[in-house]
């Protein structure tokens, strides 16, 4: 009986937060409002790192998932774990379509402990796998917060620079004091960010403002995506970290035919280590140096230690280092010239236009947006450079 | 800070009309500096004007506090006027600072707990030369009243006349010995019988700052034969302590008012009204003879000698209680004579009286109307402020009932009602599972702490909060306490979380700050009332109401509320702070209590934050927590509650803060 209204009253809960947006501005307008929070929220990323700024392309990132008794909570759909698991796995996707050549490591921490869940590895399959599995378990006791940053900074051979927790719980059980191992972290240069899912908790507004990472608490499951979202970008690198040149192979897929009478099928040598599917294949990438064969890329030599990427992949991570300049935001009403945009051939519609500096082309919102975050250059400069 | 400038605008008119003002903002908001740097330059556009200020403080760290900020007003001065200033403060903190030196003469800003000025005591000592041209600020002074009915009471018990015993023969020894070596040292009387004409003369051309303690009309009259001598003078005290130790013999409650006391006195042992009034002042003079160095040994001697003369002096505003045990303990024979004071005005009269601006600040001093009622004064300017918030960071919630719809109060029929306990505890230990690092939790009384948490040991709830935090209780024993709150500042800092069940009107609940993370919500379980069953209470509720017609009911609920407004008050402690202000009882929601609560808080007060339940007091807490933690630059606060120096001298801004001022 007493479910019952409990469900209401949080249902309503969700839906007084738009109430508490639509604030009337002093003129009394309330749409406004509304979309310029919208507005400003998806612009924000555009302009956000812009600048000559060095950026760590090889990243090498370890994410760690709380998974405490609070994870239980109920107030991200369906519960807090489900949710972040299915935003995970989204975000584990772009990341590694957005930084090809980078690995990712998770860590779960509940009960006082901290499990790896899977090691540094740059192939998104084994963590989504792994990241299902997890859906299952039980969310029991406390989170330690040390525990699962010691667990991250104690191999210290793996040259880790990041580290994102997502933290749900308001406590921490730390066996020993968590401020020196933030001195720790501080020495390896290891930056940690914290996205919180309840409220600012001290402990992580320090942890982050001293290791340099960014520390954010989620409104509702948008402002989640988004925050998780932030962490595809790869952050600045600090200026002290010198440059390494990394000695990369580039092998080329070969696909013996099956006419070929030379061809035998073999292992690849990333089936070593996995259990399942043991496939013999014909083709594959073979390590230029060692001739070893690996059926995917990118992926580190596991013979001599190359990391054998490929070209587009390179390629795709390099646009980081230049983006594509911010449009000129301008407002519709004083935009006067054709009410098209330039990318989809809409209408403008929306309050602003935005217009490339170098084409002088005009784009609406959305394609803004798109170009920005997706294509990483402009449609309307292709084309004159292909015209001219 | 905008409304350092709204401060500003309303205050002048204080300094200029030479009256007295009243004033309430929020902690935090930079009210110390404000007032300071406004004297300060008050100060010096007309040195004429305003000679002095003397900045009165209540504790120790209140007071290095001003000193911190008047450093850095000074810095400013320096560097903005590139001259070196000519300022002299002086901070009198301590005991181990006490400086009693005629440089506070000169000092131009004189920084120093409230006593110095209200104590008679103290007040002789330290601050009769101030100057008629000072401003005097009493900062923090919620309890202004409490201090000043402190300073005039005097407790006597069994003890305090034993020592007062062995005073006595003390000084009989020193008398005698120093007959016997330099008897001309003695010879104090002829100015005795020339009177306090000194006294007088400094009064009259207001040199001094009047001594409550000493009644105009001593000045003028000699002291009498009986007492003139030294040996007479001892045994008139023994005379005196006799009748003390006999009144206090009793086996039932005796109340009585001056009039009457000095009737009886009379009737059993022949004392006169007129000596026992230059108790005080004759002992003073006798000690100053003797060349007694250390004072602080003549305390309980000093202090019958003062109650002579109170008792002597005022037929009004005092009352005598003699109560053979405490309430407590009815078993324990420890007789008390309390002689107290019950109209605040005596003690602060004289302040009122000599400078010729008096400006009582806190950050909670709602209602303003009733502190110029109890003090008896006439303020030129009564304001309370508001915070000018670029966010709002605070947020009140009067939680009224359970998720069993059961109402929560402490309301003396209820409070031991097992569901109202129940709710309590699941309050707490919702509240703890979803408010970051620390929680302040306040109880009407320790007694009734220690109720409720047996209770909620024996119904297993103290253990649940205890997975979600730690927890930490104030005791009576001060070293204890510190210690609790040491460690629960730690593990508020190393995330481990961590609720602190405290008392109001404890020491947790005045003094100590919870800034940040130390404070992210307040609970107070209850409306703190004072214990209404004190005989001493009484009296001055039945004095109040005769006096000031303010009503019992009425001047308790504003006792209870400034205390609650004071408890709360501790989790905020500026703009870049936020927290919960949770009001868990149901009798919060009436008008008579939120009207009392100070306009800062009232403000965010709406109609959707009374008598929740706990499940919606949960909701409410988690969006708010959520809020507060997006990220928060100083940038966003300018042109709402930071203003540039651009946006200051631009006239619409002028304008609007001048409204703002009028409507204050």
């Amino acid at each position: 009986m007493d479910e019952e209204p409990e469900r209401a009253k949080r249902w309503e809960g969700g839906y007084e937060r738009t109430w508490e947006v639509l604030k009337e501005d002093e003129s009394g307008s309330l749409k406004a409002t509304v979309e310029d929070i919208l507005f400003q929220a998806k612009r924000k990323r555009v302009f956000e790192g812009h600048g000559q700024v060095r950026l760590g392309m090889m990243r090498h990132l370890f994410v760690i998932i709380d998974s405490s008794r609070s994870m239980e909570d109920q107030d991200l759909k369906p519960n807090r774990l489900t949710s972040t698991l299915k935003l995970m796995e989204f975000f584990v996707e772009e990341y590694f379509d957005q930084n090809p050549i980078s690995q990712i490591g998770i860590i779960t921490t509940k009960n006082k402990r901290a499990e790896k869940l899977t090691d540094l590895a740059g192939n998104p399959k084994k963590h989504l796998a792994a990241l299902k599995k997890v859906v299952d378990s039980t969310c029991v006791g406390e989170p330690s917060l040390y525990n699962s940053l010691n667990c991250v900074a104690l191999p210290s051979g793996t040259e880790i620079k990041e580290i994102l927790v997502i933290f749900s719980s308001l406590t921490t059980c730390d066996p020993a004091n968590i401020y020196e191992l933030i001195k720790t972290l501080n020495a390896l240069k290891i930056r940690v960010s914290v996205i919180g899912l309840s409220a600012e908790v001290r402990v992580c507004t320090i942890l982050t403002r001293e290791t340099g990472g960014s520390y954010n608490v989620i409104l509702d499951e948008s402002h989640f995506k988004e925050l998780l979202m932030l962490h595809v970008k790869p952050p600045p690198a600090s200026s002290s970290s010198e440059c390494s040149l990394i000695r990369m192979g580039f092998p080329q897929h070969v696909i013996a035919s099956m006419s070929d009478q030379d061809a035998k099928p073999s292992f690849s040598m990333s089936h070593l280590d996995s259990t399942g599917e043991p496939g013999l294949t014909l083709g594959g990438y073979y390590c230029p140096q060692c001739r070893a064969k690996y059926t995917e890329l990118p992926v580190e030599c596991k013979v001599c230690g190359l990391t054998l990427v490929s070209a587009p992949h390179l390629a795709r991570s390099f646009h980081h280092l230049f983006p594509l300049e911010a449009f000129q935001e301008t407002p519709l009403e004083e935009y006067e010239g054709e009410r098209f945009c330039e990318a989809c051939q809409g209408e403008l519609k929306d309050k602003s236009v935005f217009t490339c500096l170098a084409c002088k082309k005009v784009f609406c919102v959305e394609c803004d947006l798109f170009i920005h975050d997706t294509l990483h250059c402009c449609p309307g400069c292709m084309q004159t450079d292909r015209t001219s | 800070f905008r409304l350092n400038i709204e401060g500003l605008l309303v205050y002048f008119p204080t300094l200029d009309a030479k009256g007295h003002g009243v004033l309430e903002m929020p902690s935090g908001t930079g009210k110390t500096i404000s007032l300071l740097s406004l004297i300060v330059a008050y100060h010096k556009a007309y040195p004429l004007e305003v000679t002095k200020l003397v900045y009165c403080s209540r504790t120790v760290p209140e007071i290095e506090k001003v000193v911190e900020e008047l450093r850095k007003l000074m810095d400013y001065y320096a560097k903005q006027t590139g001259a070196k200033n000519d300022f002299l403060a002086l901070a009198l903190s301590s005991r181990k600072n006490l400086c009693i030196h005629p440089e506070i003469l000169h000092a131009n800003i004189v920084v120093y707990s409230y006593h110095y000025l209200l104590d008679p005591k103290i007040a002789d000592l330290v601050s009769k030369e101030l100057t008629k041209k000072s401003v005097v600020v009493f900062d923090e002074a919620h309890n202004i009243d409490n201090v000043c009915i402190d300073s005039m009471s005097v407790n006597i018990t069994r003890r305090t006349l034993d020592r007062c015993q062995t005073n006595v023969e003390t000084l009989q020894n020193t008398i005698s010995r120093i007959k016997e070596t330099d008897a001309a040292k003695l010879r104090e009387y002829r100015r005795l019988v020339e009177g306090l004409k000194e006294a007088n003369v400094a009064r009259e051309t207001d040199m001094y700052l009047s001594n409550p303690v000493l009644p105009d009309e001593i000045l003028q009259e000699a002291v009498p034969g009986s007492i003139r001598t030294a040996e007479h003078f001892v045994g008139f005290i023994k005379h005196f302590l006799e009748y003390l130790k006999a009144r206090l013999r009793i086996h039932h409650v005796v109340q009585e008012s001056a009039p009457q006391f000095l009737k009886d006195i009379y009737e059993k042992v022949c004392i006169d009204r007129k000596p026992l009034r230059f108790c005080a002042e004759r002992l003073r003079s006798l000690l100053r003879t003797l060349e007694i160095a250390d004072i602080a040994d003549f305390s309980a001697i000093t202090l019958i000698s003062h109650f002579a003369t109170l008792v002597s002096t005022y037929s009004k505003g005092f009352t005598i209680i003699i109560e053979p045990f405490e309430d407590r303990t009815p078993t324990i024979a420890n007789p008390v004579l309390h002689f107290s004071c019950m109209d605040p005005s005596i003690a602060i009269k004289p302040v009122f009286g000599r400078f010729q601006s008096v400006i009582i600040t806190s950050g909670t001093l709602s209602p303003l109307d009733i502190y110029p009622r109890i003090l008896d004064f006439r303020p030129v300017t009564t304001a309370s402020f508001t915070m000018t918030l670029a966010r709002t960071c605070l947020c009140p919630l009067i939680v009224g009932r359970g998720n069993d719809q059961v109402a929560m109060t402490s309301k003396f029929e209820t409070r031991e009602d097992f569901a109202v306990i129940r709710n309590y505890g699941n309050l707490l230990l919702e509240m703890s599972a979803i408010v970051p690092d620390g929680i302040v939790a306040f109880f009407t009384s320790y007694i009734y702490m220690e109720n409720i948490v047996a209770s909620w040991y024996e119904q297993g709830i103290l253990e649940n909060i205890q997975r979600n935090k730690l927890i930490f209780i104030e005791t009576q024993d001060a070293a204890e306490t510190s210690m609790a709150l040491e460690k629960y500042q730690e593990a508020c800092e190393n995330g481990r979380g961590a609720i602190l069940l405290s008392v109001a009107r404890g020491k947790v609940s005045e003094g100590i700050d919870f800034v940040h993370h130390f404070g992210r919500a307040v609970i107070m379980f209850g409306v703190p009332y004072v214990y209404t069953q004190s005989r001493i209470l009484k009296a001055r509720l039945e004095y109040l109401r005769d006096q000031f017609q303010i009503r019992e009911n009425y001047f308790l609920t504003f006792d209870a509320m400034r205390h609650v407004a004071q408890c709360v008050g501790r989790a905020i402690q500026g703009k870049t702070d936020y927290g919960l202000m949770i009001f868990a009882d149901k009798r919060y929601a009436r008008a008579d209590k939120r009207g009392k609560l100070p306009r800062w808080i009232q403000e965010h007060l709406t109609d959707g934050s009374l008598n929740l339940t706990i499940d919606e007091t949960v909701q409410l807490a988690k969006y708010f927590l959520r809020q507060m933690a997006q990220p928060f630059r100083q940038e966003d606060q300018l042109g709402l509650s930071l203003l540039t120096l651009e946006q200051l001298q631009s006239e619409d801004m002028l304008q609007k803060i001048a409204q703002i001022a009028q409507q204050a």
